[in-house]
């Protein structure tokens, strides 16, 4: 079921009749069904691998819990023996917890990864004379599995830490792991967060309700008129890179950075708005990244569920871990006290966003865009100081506004280069397309001409140019801290109505009854 | 307390301790300050902060801070 069509309101409609028709107590129980159904009317295979990872993440976190109950009868036991029964317990508890994470990430592997492995393998024993060694898989990816395996996983590190009580019931449980709005492309819950929501049985507010519908208006609109139209205008630049001036693979990119917002961002919106059409708010992942004044704000702002789960479970637990403190006391002495104070969160954000890189595909391109958002935040990091002196040498103040302008394209600017790499099919692709345009840049190259040759025709690019300039004034307005959405809330109910139904009569004309238009899949349905 | 607040503002120059109960919750204290911060605080202490102690309520303020030293250090 395509969450941009008409059957996915359909849908939306009748669970929402029939969540608030129930008694409270009993309302979880039509979230849970309504996402079982979701879910295995896009595959019962699937659902299949959603089961294994669910049983097994509640298995090992009930597991965990058997061994907390031990460790305190033990500590009464022994009362005299406190610090060696913890750190006994904790090393158990750590194990049951390494187990699942392996058996959950290599779930992920196994679907995400293990035939372009196996690819690698074959070309590389092709170099030995042995051919097509390795026979691969296949294997379809199931919806949404890189959003539920670390969702999962962040429950299971929040058990072990004890930031959570595991969740007793496994039916409870599968839900907060399926929830159906979560399913397509994230965002990636917290427990704490997302379960008392969904099991609380909430009331219908008229407000919640109708904000609801705007966000997933908002949403269709950001994806039918902005992300969809420029994958077109995307593929053929990308596509025919060795036909175009280097200045119009530039624009190619910068036209990609909208379109993966417009389609991230307004899939955002539109499952957001779909949770909280039931009075579950779910995770935010977009702070208008566009507007960062560092490559540090733009990944606080640019998929901040993903970046929270990578700053807690992973880059934390790296940089402060036993080697990473011996290399920092290590280079404090070699080379001084900041070269050991930086070691660690330098080297840690490199591997996070090597991790990043490879979440979005198993492909070289993937590693190197890790790389260069990892080795810009870290060369951020190290220079930070010098940065300083230099602004205070030109006497730049950091909240003056063309200073602030400047900082953010620049940002813009280190984003685009990077999604060469995201968005290239191989890295000599995106190392090939980087070449032209710093090398045939070809000044003046993009004339009226140019823009029609990228598959789109004038009055494309005026709806484009209208839907772009739409969002960027909303945004600006908002990052302005213009209250939008409760200015429209003192508007008459009338004109609230006339707006909520131009704009629906918009999506009924243009994408639910356009028999013309197809969305395209998300960017990130896929990862 | 007096050499936990000299090694704060020696290892987060420009940010003032004294009063703040929002450190973490108002984004004044970043990822980077609180690794460099944890670094510190263990050598001094000789504790082991972990990461399952990286949580709000153990950073939001330097008493918040001083308590989590307390109680590492008695553990």
């Amino acid at each position: 079921m395509s969450i941009n069509g008409a059957g996915f309101l359909l849908f939306l409609a009748l669970a929402a009749g029939a969540y608030y028709l129930l008694p409270k107590k009993h309302r979880w129980l039509v979230l849970l069904a309504a996402s079982a159904f979701f879910y295995l009317a896009y595959s019962v295979r699937a659902g299949a691998y959603l089961l294994a990872t669910i049983t097994l993440t509640f298995a090992a976190a009930r597991g965990m819990e058997v061994l907390r109950r031990r460790e305190r009868e033990e500590l009464d036991k022994w009362p005299e023996d406190r610090s060696a029964v913890k750190k006994r317990g904790k090393r158990r508890r750590r194990m049951v917890l390494a187990g699942a994470l392996v058996l959950n990430f290599a779930t992920l592997a196994l679907f995400k990864y293990l035939d372009s492995w196996l690819g690698t393998a074959n070309r590389l024993l092709g170099l030995f004379g042995v051919s097509q060694a390795f026979r691969p898989l296949g294997l379809l990816l199931p919806l949404g599995i890189s959003f539920y395996i670390f969702q999962t996983s962040g429950y299971l590190i929040d058990v072990y830490r004890g930031r959570v009580k595991p969740e007793g019931n496994f039916l409870k449980y599968a839900l907060f792991a399926c929830w159906f709005p979560q399913m397509i492309q994230g965002p990636i819950n917290r427990y704490d967060k997302l379960q008392p929501q969904l099991l609380r049985g909430n009331d219908p507010d008229p407000v919640k309700i109708k904000r609801a519908i705007q966000l997933m208006i908002w949403g269709v609109l950001k994806k039918a008129f902005l992300a969809d139209p420029l994958a077109e205008a995307v593929a053929e630049l990308f596509d025919n890179f060795t036909q175009y001036q280097g200045a119009s693979l530039l624009l190619g990119s910068a036209l990609y950075c909208v379109q993966l917002y417009a389609d991230f961002s307004g899939g955002t919106d539109l499952v957001r708005g779909a949770s909280a059409l039931f009075g579950v708010d779910m995770a935010e992942n977009f702070h208008r990244p566009y507007f960062a004044r560092s490559m540090d704000e733009f990944w606080r702002r640019w998929h901040m569920s993903l970046g929270e789960w990578m700053k807690d479970y992973l880059f934390y637990p790296l940089a402060l871990s036993g080697p990473m403190s011996r290399l920092g006391k290590r280079l404090r002495t070699r080379f001084g006290p900041q070269a050991g104070k930086l070691a660690a969160p330098c080297l840690s954000t490199v591997v996070v966003f090597l991790m990043v890189g490879l979440w979005q595909g198993p492909g070289m391109s993937n590693i190197a865009y890790g790389l260069w958002n990892g080795g810009l935040m870290s060369l951020a990091m190290i220079f930070a100081p010098w940065f300083l002196k230099v602004n205070q040498r030109l006497d730049l103040d950091g909240e003056n506004l063309p200073f602030r302008v400047f900082q953010s394209l620049r940002t813009c600017g280190l984003v685009v280069v990077g999604r060469y790499f995201s968005r290239a099919d191989s890295l000599m692709q995106a190392l090939r397309m980087l070449k032209r345009t710093v090398f045939h840049f070809g000044w003046g190259s993009l004339g009226a001409e140019t823009f029609l040759s990228f598959g789109l025709t004038g009055t494309d690019w005026l709806r484009l140019g209208l839907a772009g300039g739409t969002l960027l004034a909303v945004e600006l307005l908002l990052e302005k801290g213009v209250p939008l959405r409760e200015r429209l809330d003192q508007r008459p109910a009338w004109v609230q109505f006339a707006l909520l139904f131009g704009a629906a009569l918009l999506l009924t004309a243009f994408v639910y009854l356009n028999t013309d238009y197809t969305a395209i899949m998300y960017v990130y349905e896929n990862v | 307390m007096e050499e936990l607040m000299n090694i704060l503002t020696e290892t987060c120059p420009g940010i003032d301790f004294e009063g703040q109960e929002r450190l973490i919750d108002d984004g004044i204290l970043d990822s980077l300050n609180i690794v460099m911060l944890v670094g510190e605080l263990n050598e001094a202490f000789d504790i082991s902060i972990g990461a399952e102690d990286l949580v709000p309520e153990n950073f939001n303020s330097a008493q918040a801070i001083y308590a989590l030293v307390q109680r590492l250090s008695d553990e």
